[in-house]
């Protein structure tokens, strides 16, 4: 049977990435229906998403990449999609991976799956060191925590089944998300599989992480991880 | 006796204002509760301060001023934790309205593409 499939495309202030993102998508030749969240972007991303032949959610304010995407799990959830895809709206993410991503969630070998840009034959990833400092200190420490290893914690590139949508559509963290939702999809006894993928490197728009929030970002994310192991265990 | 007057008139204003409050519906009960609670232990504590003064060295204070700083800062802290924990359901709720929002006005959206080809 043919599986539903969603691909959620958060965006905040990406007028000069989202279109390309978008044709990115449909050129890969994925069959899928592709939902834009615009998180109440004060540029021009809505209107070129409304030039495309996509869906479009526009928040009515501002609530955060995480909000974001939870939007595209409410929705997914609503609409009974079986499998849920995020795709950053910054064009960083390559869709040519997109099957890779997918295969795995519809041959219900896992329930999430995460591009990681750290696993061969692509591990060449370019990025400041205090990113790359970040990215290695909460995989080790997410790794730990779970018992499994983890690449790339901070990857927004994901899949998601149909379990994990309806879990995420109920809670998901709404400031830097990811390396948190591994956490909560562990939680719930989540199988999670990384697949490699390579990634872009930022063209125009600006990332979520800048370099005053660095600071902010690893210590909420830290203790936000840490207190996850407080939380009650869940059968999925 | 001024400082017995002090306490009693605050306290009176306290309860008068939270009253008045609630008269005018700008305070729902649910958050008056408290507030009432704390403008009656004021006026009573200002009327019979013995039973301060009984209860500070009943619990090893040596000051009862001690005792009365060290009771408002416990009900004034809890009361933030209250009211934090208020905030953020209010956050959440406020999240999940414009999620919703959002996902209606894309269904009214398709709706009327529908209802515009037929």
């Amino acid at each position: 049977m043919a599986q539903k499939i969603l691909i959620i495309v958060p965006a905040y202030n990406e007028e000069s990435n989202i279109g390309k993102t978008i044709d990115d998508i449909m050129a890969s030749g994925q069959t899928a229906t592709i939902l834009v969240v615009n998180d109440c972007s004060k540029d021009q991303t809505a209107q070129k998403v409304l030039e495309k032949s996509v869906m479009l959610i526009s928040l009515p304010y501002n609530l955060g990449i995480g909000g974001a995407v939870q939007t595209g799990f409410r929705y997914a959830d609503d609409n009974h999609y079986d499998v849920a895809v995020q795709i950053d709206g910054d064009y960083q993410h390559d869709a040519a991976y997109l099957k890779d991503l997918l295969r795995p969630l519809c041959d219900d070998k896992v329930d999430m799956t995460i591009g990681s840009r750290f696993l061969p034959p692509f591990s060449s990833y370019q990025s400041s060191f205090l990113r790359r400092f970040g990215i290695t200190f909460f995989a080790r420490l997410i790794s730990f925590l779970i018992k499994e290893h983890i690449t790339d914690p901070t990857s927004g590139y994901r899949a998601f089944n149909k379990k994990l949508i309806k879990i995420f559509a109920k809670y998901y963290p709404h400031d830097f998300p990811e390396p948190e939702a591994i956490l909560i999809a562990k939680r719930y006894k989540a199988r999670i599989k990384e697949i490699p993928v390579q990634m872009r490197e930022r063209l125009g728009g600006q990332s979520s992480i800048r370099y005053l929030k660095t600071f902010y970002y690893m210590v909420k994310v830290t203790l936000a991880i840490v207190l996850d192991k407080l939380k009650e265990r869940k059968e999925l | 006796m001024s400082v017995k007057i002090l306490a009693l008139g605050f306290g009176l204003v306290i309860l008068f204002s939270v009253l008045e409050l609630i008269r005018k519906e700008k305070l729902t009960f649910k958050y008056a509760l408290g507030w009432l609670v704390i403008g009656i232990v004021a006026i009573f504590s200002s009327i019979f301060e013995t039973v301060i003064f009984k209860t500070a060295s009943f619990l090893g204070f040596k000051l009862p001023s001690n005792f009365i700083f060290f009771s408002l800062l416990s009900v004034f802290i809890l009361f933030s934790l209250l009211l934090t924990v208020f905030l953020c359901q209010q956050n959440n709720r406020n999240d999940l309205m414009a999620q919703k929002i959002g996902i209606l006005e894309l269904e009214i959206e398709k709706l009327k593409r529908k209802i515009n080809k037929e």
